[in-house]
């Protein structure tokens, strides 16, 4: 009765709700496919890992892995023992060390496209042929090559050096390296064209006008536009290196030599010829933290928006 | 609120999809002979692709006529590939209803405890346990009682050997020990010819030389519930292994980089004495090479490495129990039509026509029989009857991979030509550890 009386009162409130209105009844509901796939496509395998990573599931007890033995946390103490930290510095190091060797050959190349030349579409679409071959053929070929009597080895002794094995021992960490430098530029490269294009004209025009000499030009003009996307691309670029799994597997089989048993190769052996399904998850959901932390400190650390980058003018 | 309904939501979905992997995979449900279905799960043959894709349609045809029902093949790339569809099939429960597995992984096929047991009822099904090689069914379960695997066709292992180097070198005959072939190696090695053609690299082949030369010398490496890897027999085994590279000299030194059909073109180059371990589906690419008509098999040396003779408890071992067998799933609907598919490949007939297909000798002793005669071959069926199999454990798996993981971090000492017997036994000492490990888990 009474709120029937005093209708001006409910009115006024609605005045500052009204710019609220877009920002609080925004259509969440719209992400709800979006999120289901996220709980099954993601959430859902997550939660499993992490619940086989608690069990002793093996090929024993696969069959009824309800009812596999909880362990607690011995899978993950096992883990250690099982040289999953040296693994972890492997994958990291060589991931590490690939993107910073692509960053440079990927903005380069970036830099040799950019402006109109005859033939610049052919280049372009050149560069990409790495990137677009599968990692299984990329590293099939390279396994030939390195092959102790292959052509790596033919060419280096034609200068007179000493070839070797690339494929075993200390030496196949590099060939390693190699390979995912040859077939992981081009999405550095990628990147930075993307970023490049997003330099206004009257950038260069002023740069232009003040007569800037190409580097420094160069170093203070355009590369910070390149800064978030590369950033970002480095990112991507070292997540991609660290999961490889294809081409260590191709390049080295299984067991691999010690110098290139990088973590997806450990955890593959460990679930996949061991058998181990509860130990092997419980190194990959190891792995997993393991790589979030430092990825999580970045992350805050560069405050990577690329839009808020690409925007600054 | 909106938390609780993604949690419902969420709820919902889990369900749906736990239900519609539950009520999957049936193609063949319902009763009565036609209109069913049995998926047999089978390697794909990379080699003879076509007449593989004949052999199939050949079978489902004859198949058919007889029971009425469909088979299906579905074929995976690697033993990898394999050991997944079994994994998932086991969990969920539904998948193919017979599948065709190496001799070597049938072990942890058994394992699983997917599978059906054979019963003397069950035997008589697929034609009865005596239509087979006996040594064939060495591998199909852990005693007489608890058999799962069917043989089907079996691949043994040989050595091919290169007739005109081993005349021109004044050797009458190939070798019987394995110290007479590294003598005989060394003599056919000169220039650009060497004695030995051997796949270092191979992610199988080491372990099959080391098991090989213990088994000869009286080690089987399982002694029940104890690995027996770091044993005398077992160093000796690897110290002559790499010694043919390092000390003797008389395999390429490229061979740190090979793989087994790397060493299968090298032989066949026709430059190299011996090519060791390989098997009758080798024969194409033999044939094809420059080496063509100038080879023959001959059984792998049976006398273990530094001595003249096999020791009392030694086993003449000529090659390890090797080809396919075939397992029935113990989810399958369809097991009688299973049992009636077995019968029909394991069939004399049948099995003699994919040997000379595919080159993989029949399990089927009759069909084994009638190859006697073949002079090209005479190695082989010996090789076959004198093949023995490798231990009967969950725990083969991770032992094969610790002896094979020896090799593997050897190869860059191999590639610098020289190996430390302290280095051996390091790696030995990790391998046992793995191998003891796997077979304290092993149930």
């Amino acid at each position: 009765m009474t709120t029937l009386v005093r209708p001006p009162e409910t009115a006024a409130p609605k005045e500052p709700r009204r710019r609220g209105v877009t920002e609080r009844q925004r259509p969440l509901w719209l992400l709800t496919p979006g999120g289901l796939l996220l709980v099954l496509i993601v959430l859902i395998p997550l939660a499993v890992a992490l619940w086989i990573s608690l069990i002793d599931l093996d090929q024993y007890s696969l069959r009824r892995w309800v009812e596999a033995p909880f362990i607690g946390l011995d899978n993950f103490v096992e883990s250690f023992s099982s040289g999953l930290l040296n693994s972890i510095w492997i994958s990291v190091s060589f991931a590490v060390l690939s993107t910073i060797a692509t960053v440079p050959i990927g903005i380069a190349a970036a830099l040799v496209t950019q402006n109109k030349y005859k033939g610049r579409a052919l280049v372009r679409a050149v560069f990409l042929i790495p990137y677009v071959l599968p990692s299984f053929v990329v590293a099939t070929v390279w396994r030939t090559m390195l092959q102790p009597d292959g052509v790596v080895n033919a060419w280096l002794s034609r200068v007179g050096i000493e070839g070797g094995l690339w494929l075993t021992g200390p030496r196949s960490y590099w060939a390693l390296i190699l390979v995912e430098i040859w077939a992981a530029w081009p999405f550095i490269y990628l990147m930075a064209l993307a970023a490049l294009q997003s330099v206004d004209n009257e950038v260069h025009e002023a740069s232009a006008v003040d007569g800037a000499p190409w580097w420094p030009k160069l170093r203070r003009v355009i590369l910070p536009y390149l800064r978030g996307p590369v950033l970002l691309a480095c990112l991507l670029a070292t997540l991609n290196h660290i999961n490889n799994f294809t081409l260590p597997f191709v390049l080295f089989g299984a067991p691999a030599p010690e110098d290139v048993n990088v973590m997806p190769m450990l955890v593959y052996v460990t679930s996949f010829q061991s058998l181990r399904f509860g130990l092997s998850a419980a190194m990959a959901v190891l792995s997993l933290v393991l790589i979030a932390i430092p990825l999580f400190v970045y992350l805050r650390a560069v405050r990577l928006d690329v839009h808020d980058e690409g925007g600054r003018r | 609120m909106m938390a609780n309904k993604l949690t419902a939501l969420a709820g919902t979905a889990v369900l749906a999809l736990a239900l519609a992997a539950c009520g999957g995979g049936d193609e063949g449900g319902g009763e009565g002979g036609d209109g069913k279905t049995l998926n047999v799960l089978i390697a794909a043959n990379t080699q003879y692709p076509d007449e593989f894709a004949a052999w199939q349609k050949d079978i489902s045809t004859k198949f058919k006529a007889q029971t009425g029902a469909e088979v299906k093949f579905e074929t995976f790339a690697s033993a990898n590939d394999e050991l997944t569809k079994i994994q998932t099939s086991v969990v969920s429960g539904s998948g193919p209803d017979v599948y065709a597995v190496g001799t070597t992984f049938t072990p942890t096929a058994y394992s699983t405890g997917a599978f059906v047991k054979l019963g003397d009822e069950e035997w008589k099904k697929v034609g009865g346990k005596e239509k087979f090689t006996p040594a064939t069914l060495g591998i199909s379960g852990p005693d007489e009682q608890n058999q799962v695997g069917i043989p089907w066709v079996s691949r043994p292992f040989v050595m091919a050997y290169n007739t005109e180097m081993l005349q021109a070198a004044g050797i009458d005959k190939p070798a019987t020990t394995w110290d007479e072939l590294a003598q005989q190696a060394k003599q056919m090695t000169k220039g650009d010819q060497y004695g030995l053609a051997i796949a270092y690299k191979d992610n199988f082949d080491p372990w099959k030389f080391v098991w090989g030369m213990s088994v000869q010398a009286g080690n089987p490496l399982v002694d029940g519930k104890t690995a027996r890897l770091q044993d005398p027999t077992v160093q000796k085994a690897y110290d002559t292994y790499f010694g043919w590279l390092t000390r003797d000299k008389v395999v390429d030194p490229a061979a740190v980089g090979w793989t087994n059909p790397q060493a299968v073109a090298a032989f066949a180059k026709g430059k190299t004495g011996y090519f060791m371990l390989t098997t009758p589906t080798a024969i194409n690419s033999l044939e094809q090479g420059a080496v063509k008509g100038k080879w023959k098999f001959a059984v792998l040396p049976t006398v273990p490495p530094g001595a003249t003779s096999r020791p009392t408890n030694g086993v003449e071992a000529a090659s390890i129990l090797s080809g396919d067998n075939l397992l029935i799933a113990d989810y399958s609907k369809n097991k009688d039509l299973a049992f009636e598919y077995v019968k029909l490949v394991t069939d004399q007939d049948t099995q003699l026509d994919y040997y000379k297909k595919f080159g993989n000798l029949p399990a089927n002793a009759a069909a084994l029989q009638t190859l006697a005669s073949d002079q090209q071959l005479a190695p082989v069926t010996e090789a076959a009857k004198k093949s023995v199999a490798t231990p009967f454990t969950g725990a083969w798996g991770d032992i094969q991979l610790a002896l094979t993981n020896v090799a593997v971090q050897s190869l860059p000492d191999l590639g610098k030509g020289s190996i430390s017997t302290q280095q051996i036994d390091a790696r030995i000492a990790d391998a046992q550890k793995s191998a003891q490990t796997a077979l304290d888990r092993a149930k």
